[in-house]
């Protein structure tokens, strides 16, 4: 089992690094006139260095291990992504239908009649967004 | 006197036809919003923060306090009737459940909702004298002093939000920070990690951020905890006796004034302070034995607390300019989007927008009282709804939100990054609060670093050499050496971490 607190330190040490490394091949600067790249600099070491303790104190402590599960986070992205996709190519309503049919698989139990509803109830709110708060989606 | 005029002032403005429409219409949908599973303040705002772009700025002001002090009472209801745990109304379960478990529903919504209008009250007495009188002091800052402010805001709210695991938030504020320094930098107009794409050269969008890491997050935990909820099906007797009346008064005055306390300091707000209530009830209330299984004080002094600080939390932001939590941060976010910027000089410049926003908090403290208490039970009729038939439309409206801001569908994949980034997160118990306050105040705190590096040629010293930021700088080394302290004196192998969030 993968241990949090390791965990928890490496991916602050990726955050550092992404930020930090861009960062040091901007101009840098000195204090007295600090160029773009001096804050964030700066600001990823000390990131860099939290993360780097937490690793530390994960040799040194016990830790509870991690448990996550990828099925429900997947599911909801890809309905978000299926949505823009479907959105930007075809239209809107299309794409809450996607979005319904997909994000429910994540559910505790599916439902073909109840998504229909929901779909029909979303598409309904979608239209009154569009005529009355002005909402540009291309809905048909 | 000078108070009284001002208040008269604010009402002339806040009791408009259309701004009273738009405080009911945020308190009640905010209050909606705000009882359903898994939508604090944070979320709540959060997603219903891009409705209030196309309205006009004293009104949207209005309504997004509304939202927010709806959201809050929204989460409290939950709490007592179906000990449903916001993140901001955890102790409402301890003794609104009890309450419930007993049958005495109506008695506990009757005391949550009179006293959340006393606590509001109170607050709002102290809101309009101090944060004029603050405003003053705040001319006195100077940019390292500002800085220093916000490291402190850091500080303190990595504190309350991780219940003690301060490196942890601290880590939190930091990332926040860099997220925040994606764009354009405002003094060399270079594009910093944009990575060459064109829609990152604004930064990346508050909403994307706030509703990748609360409302996508959030909805992923509650589809991995398989929780059902059950709806509330009991009786609501509202009206109570005269002794039971007379024992809500004492505990929301208390309360009232720790809520009113713990609000103004940095990192403060309403989670604090209901904890800070609750303690003092426990400890001087008549009826202390009785809290814990269901005692009116147990309810009554929190609800108090809770509201004063969420309305004295504003004091920190009109007058000096620095939010002092997540909740607070966001609402910096929609002034500055309205084109305000809080601070000494807004009550000043804008004193139409500050006193018509200070009077209709005590308007919506009506609305909320006169819609809640008598309507409660329509109000928990959306937990007929099953989650299942909820969660796909409430990621369609994040969508819509996300879309709303710049009419770029583009901008929803962002969300989604944040999404994964934010469960991520939540899985490795790492707060996103602390995250949402660096991310806003990042900017800010990057523009006030420079400045005073530029004002003492480079030199640190500047901020130790003056009073209020070397005040500072003492009170966060004492911080830090105190955790170092109770760190390494703890036992080795660590109980679960009781996580807190805001």
């Amino acid at each position: 089992m993968p241990n949090r607190l390791l965990i928890r330190g490496f991916l602050l040490i990726a955050i550092a690094l992404c930020f930090g490394v861009p960062a040091a091949t901007y101009h840098v600067g000195d204090f007295f006139h600090a160029g773009p790249g001096l804050f964030p600099l700066l600001v990823s070491c000390v990131v860099g260095a939290i993360g780097l303790a937490m690793v530390v104190q994960s040799r040194i402590e016990q830790s509870e291990s991690l448990a996550i599960g990828f099925k429900n986070i997947a599911i909801v992205l890809a309905s978000l992504i299926g949505f823009v996709v479907i959105a930007d190519h075809l239209k809107a309503i299309p794409a809450i239908v996607y979005l319904v049919f997909v994000s429910t698989l994540a559910g505790t139990d599916y439902s073909v009649r109840r998504n229909l509803m929901i779909c029909a109830v979303l598409v309904v709110i979608a239209f009154a967004f569009s005529s009355l708060l002005g909402l540009n989606l291309p809905l048909i | 006197m000078d108070v009284l005029h001002n208040l008269a002032f604010g009402f002339s403005h806040a009791l408009t036809l259309h701004n009273l429409m738009y405080c009911a219409i945020g308190c009640a949908v905010g209050t909606l919003v705000g009882l359903l599973p898994g939508m604090g303040p944070l979320s709540t705002i959060s997603l219903l923060l891009p409705l209030t772009y196309s309205i006009p700025t004293g009104g949207a002001l209005i309504m997004l306090a509304g939202i927010y002090y709806g959201a809050q009472y929204g989460d409290s209801v939950s709490a007592i009737t179906m000990k449903i745990p916001h993140a901001s109304s955890i102790v409402a379960c301890i003794d609104g459940y009890q309450m419930t478990l007993k049958g005495k529903t109506g008695l506990a919504l009757f005391s949550a909702g009179v006293s959340s209008f006393i606590g509001g009250t109170v607050a709002i007495v102290v809101l309009s004298t101090l944060a004029p009188a603050l405003g003053e002091v705040a001319f006195l800052f100077g940019p390292a002093d500002y800085c220093a402010l916000m490291l402190l805001g850091f500080f303190c709210v990595s504190f309350v939000t991780t219940g003690g695991h301060m490196l942890n938030g601290l880590a939190m504020a930091l990332v926040g920070v860099l997220i925040g320094s994606i764009g354009t930098d405002v003094n060399s107009g270079s594009q910093r990690f944009t990575m060459d794409l064109p829609f990152l050269a604004d930064g990346v969008g508050l909403i994307s951020v706030a509703l990748g890491c609360f409302g996508i997050a959030e909805i992923v935990k509650n589809l991995d905890a398989r929780s059902v909820f059950t709806p509330f099906t009991g009786n609501i007797h509202l009206i109570p006796t005269w002794p039971e009346f007379k024992r809500i008064i004492p505990s929301a005055l208390r309360g009232s004034v720790i809520g009113s306390v713990l609000g103004l300091l940095p990192g403060g707000g309403p989670t604090i302070a209901q904890f800070g209530a609750y303690a003092a009830e426990k400890r001087f209330s008549k009826h202390r034995d009785e809290i814990g299984s269901g005692a009116i004080e147990g309810v009554a002094g929190q609800a108090a607390a809770d509201e004063a600080a969420a309305r004295t939390s504003f004091i920190p932001l009109m007058s000096i300019g620095i939010p002092e939590n997540a909740v607070m941060a966001l609402m910096l976010a929609a002034f500055i989007v309205k084109g305000i910027q809080p601070g000494p000089n807004m009550i000043g410049q804008h004193p139409d927008l500050f006193w018509g926003l200070v009077a209709s908090m005590w308007i919506g403290n009506c609305f909320l009282l006169m819609l809640n208490v008598p309507m409660v039970r329509y109000l928990l009729s959306v937990f007929k709804i099953p989650y299942a038939a909820l969660f796909p439309s409430i990621l369609f409206f994040c969508c819509v939100g996300t879309f709303t801001v710049n009419n770029n569908l583009d901008d929803i994949y962002i969300t989604a990054v944040f999404g994964l980034l934010g469960y991520l997160f939540l899985r490795l118990d790492l707060e996103a609060a602390p995250l949402i306050l660096g991310f806003i105040l990042g900017p800010m705190l990057e523009e006030n670093f420079r400045r005073a590096l530029l004002l003492s040629r480079g030199s640190f010293s500047t901020f130790v050499t003056r009073p209020i930021s070397a005040t500072l700088v003492v009170l966060m080394a004492l911080f830090a050496l105190w955790q170092l302290t109770a760190y390494l004196r703890q036992p080795r192998v660590r109980p679960l971490p009781a996580a807190v969030a805001d």
